[in-house]
């Protein structure tokens, strides 16, 4: 049975950039467009990987990967950081959080910087799925 | 969101849209608002519309498609860099960029996002425009009941006050939106350096022109001023009340250059706002006229 791979990305034009290399891939691809749905879909469809954007309306990637890290039951779900913001941010937004909200979370399984050639991505979801 | 504020609710400032073209409002006025990081803000919307017309269907040309890319991603990178700054801090944020109306595409944005503030900068459109078309500004206060934050055109005046909460000028008219100004005024307490609060008395109201009647109404203005400046100590904000006499839209701007202003608060009531596009609002042609940046508290309505 094929792999489910879960896409948050508000930019339609690379959710379908990313479901093309997916399905070509032999992988079940799944979107969604802000923080909130993802959330709500990682619920209900328990995906085998995230591929994850930061900077999206209605709940951004940052509040979404930290749901998710928090979660007992969601936690060992493996994410792909997939997006425009540079990783420097991304770790001194969490840690600035860690320290205002308490608790700590891992860094990402992935961090890939947008853009990325199909190759690139196919690799980085293989390194964590095969 | 339910904007519907009760008097004796505080409002807080949690999450605010901030609309750019860039060329009029950047990072300068962003970060002018980041002090309400001490009050509640916690949540950032960036929103960059771009004109139908920049990408429209041209003869000859069709729709410009690479445009529309190249806007967007301009955006999107200018979005990048300034939400950067802001995740660091440990603040959410999100964007839109979207070809669109502004107007139209900003109430979308308010109906999805539920902001508690609208900040936006001054319409490029002249005068004459404004008359018949509406401003960006009054066009936006007929239709929603958020508070809205007008920064002025960079180019004219080239001032974006570093601390915008610092000195805030209040002009009431004691209007039950200016009560509801009062609430929101309140959500700012850990921010505000020190509001001056004033009432301007229309000539036209005062019943003789002697100096016996001018005294008993500034004493009776005064009073409620006192009483309001309390209200507002007891909860940690310093206030200062003043009583103007003369044409409102002057002596307010009068005010705010007089006591070094940082911003001026105004609420805008319904009525004011059906009878600008006729007589001209107090609150609309001073967000349209001054220099100083300013927070209009519309008024309840149906929308």
């Amino acid at each position: 049975m094929s792999k489910k791979v879960l896409v948050v990305d508000d930019d339609p034009d690379v959710r379908s950039f990313v479901v093309t290399v997916l399905e070509e891939n032999q992988y079940m691809p799944l979107t969604a467009q802000d923080g909130i749905e993802g959330f709500e879909m990682i619920e209900k469809e328990r995906p085998d990987l995230v591929i994850l954007d930061v900077l999206m309306p209605r709940g951004s990637g940052i509040r979404l990967y930290r749901q998710l890290k928090t979660n007992e039951n969601l936690k060992k779900i493996p994410v792909i950081m997939f997006t425009g913001i540079a990783l420097r941010s991304f770790l001194k937004s969490q840690k600035a959080l860690d320290e205002f909200k308490g608790g700590e979370v891992p860094e990402p399984d992935i961090y890939l910087e947008k853009p990325v050639t199909p190759e690139e991505l196919v690799a980085a979801i293989k390194k964590k799925l095969d | 969101m339910d904007m519907n504020i009760e008097i004796g609710e505080i409002m807080e400032i949690k999450k605010l849209l901030f609309v750019t073209k860039f060329e009029e409002l950047c990072y300068d006025a962003l970060n002018s608002l980041l002090a309400l990081r001490n009050a509640a803000l916690e949540h950032v919307i960036f929103l960059n519309v771009i004109e139908r017309d920049k990408v429209a269907m041209k003869r000859g040309s069709g729709y410009l498609k690479e445009e529309e890319v190249k806007l967007k991603e301009t955006a999107n990178i200018r979005f990048i860099d300034w939400a950067e700054n802001l995740f660091e801090m440990g603040m959410e944020v999100g964007a839109y960029i979207e070809v669109s109306s502004l107007i139209p595409e900003i109430l979308k944005v308010v109906k999805k996002e539920a902001p508690d503030l609208i900040v936006i900068g001054r319409s490029h459109k002249g005068p004459l425009e404004q008359l018949y078309a509406g401003s960006d500004v009054s066009e936006l206060m007929r239709r929603t009941e958020v508070p809205i934050l007008v920064f002025k055109h960079m180019m004219e005046d080239n001032i974006v006050p570093e601390k915008l909460f610092k000195r805030p000028l209040f002009a009431t008219n004691w209007s039950d939106t200016g009560k509801k100004t009062i609430e929101y005024i309140k959500g700012f307490k850990n921010v505000i350096g020190e509001i001056h609060i004033m009432h301007v008395v229309k000539e036209s109201t005062l019943k003789s022109p002697n100096a016996h009647e001018v005294q008993k109404v500034r004493k009776v203005e005064r009073k409620r001023l006192d009483d309001l400046c309390d209200e507002l100590e007891d909860m940690g904000i310093n206030a200062r009340p003043h009583v103007y006499v003369g044409d409102p839209q002057k002596e307010i701007e009068k005010a705010a250059k007089g006591y070094q202003a940082s911003m001026i608060i105004l609420g805008s009531s319904e009525k004011a706002a059906i009878l600008e596009r006729w007589t001209g609002s107090i609150s609309k042609n001073i967000a349209d006229k001054s220099a100083f940046p300013c927070l209009l508290i519309p008024g309840k309505k149906n929308i």
